[in-house]
């Protein structure tokens, strides 16, 4: 169980051998290869944008190993592009998976970048945050385990990343769609 | 633009680019567009699963507003 939160740290969307190319690299070349993963992204997201005729700054950057990709509306005119996030962030996860492959095509090595579109991550991750902080609280004055509603492989990502800072410890129980946290007492 | 949408899309993550073809059909029940790619990056679009194949019918419906469907054919297929 212990090494759960290992797999999950590793990777988000679904087990994947690591590179050896990315573990053994120094970290200038990992951050200048990210950078390279970013640009790519930022080309094959700009392109579409282009087409469909919508507005989009795009932001990147290098956070946690991974080559982060931000797009959001300039004016919050018509909505903006809360459409390309859809429902409980299924576009946004497609548009996510599509773009890691045109990486993966471009340089030939599997990326893990992520995508964020009108901060709908971001904005996640924040509330995620106060839970984790809250519920760290409660199992600290009670001694007790917490189990967590059932999250996915993002959502439990931020739990554990929160609780281990706080620290506290945690783990993933059950299958997807079912995968719980489980916040451990010290 | 959706056809065009598509076209980018796929040229993006396949081996073969040139060979991409986008149709559009339009019928009484809505919009399909078929994609023919080179026999060898079939499984790329079509991914682990159908994933990716999903992933295009996700952003393609999404950018057109309504549900697209997407046929994915191998190129050398009779016409």
């Amino acid at each position: 169980m212990s090494d759960e939160n290992q797999v999950e740290t590793a990777d988000l969307i679904e087990p994947v051998e690591l590179e050896g190319s990315n573990v053994k690299k120094d970290p200038k070349d990992l951050i200048k290869q990210l950078e390279e993963e970013g640009d790519i992204a930022a080309d094959y997201l700009e392109g579409l944008l282009d087409i469909a005729d919508l507005d989009g700054d795009i932001d990147i950057d290098v956070e946690n190993d991974r080559a982060a990709l931000a797009i959001t509306s300039p004016t919050d005119s018509a909505g903006g592009l809360n459409h390309l996030v859809g429902e409980r962030g299924q576009v946004l996860d497609s548009l996510q998976e599509l773009t890691r492959l045109a990486v993966q095509t471009s340089l030939g090595t599997r990326s893990r970048l992520m995508l964020d579109i009108e901060n709908f991550r971001g904005d996640k991750k924040s509330r995620l945050t106060k839970l984790a902080n809250e519920v760290a609280n409660e199992v600290k004055t009670k001694g007790e385990a917490i189990k967590l509603e059932p999250m996915n492989a993002f959502e439990r990502k931020v739990i554990h990343d929160t609780i281990q800072t706080l620290g506290l410890t945690s783990e993933s129980e059950g299958e997807e769609p079912d995968r719980c946290v489980v916040v451990l007492p010290q | 633009m959706i056809d065009e949408a598509l076209e980018h899309l796929v040229k993006g993550i396949v081996d073969n680019p040139d060979d991409v073809e986008i149709s559009e059909k339009n019928h009484r029940r809505g919009t399909t567009l078929e994609v023919r790619v080179n026999p060898e990056d079939i499984g790329k679009v079509i991914g682990r699963n159908g994933r990716t194949a999903r992933a295009l019918r996700t952003v393609v419906s999404a950018l057109a507003g309504e549900s697209v469907r997407v046929d994915l054919i191998e190129a050398d297929e009779v016409r």
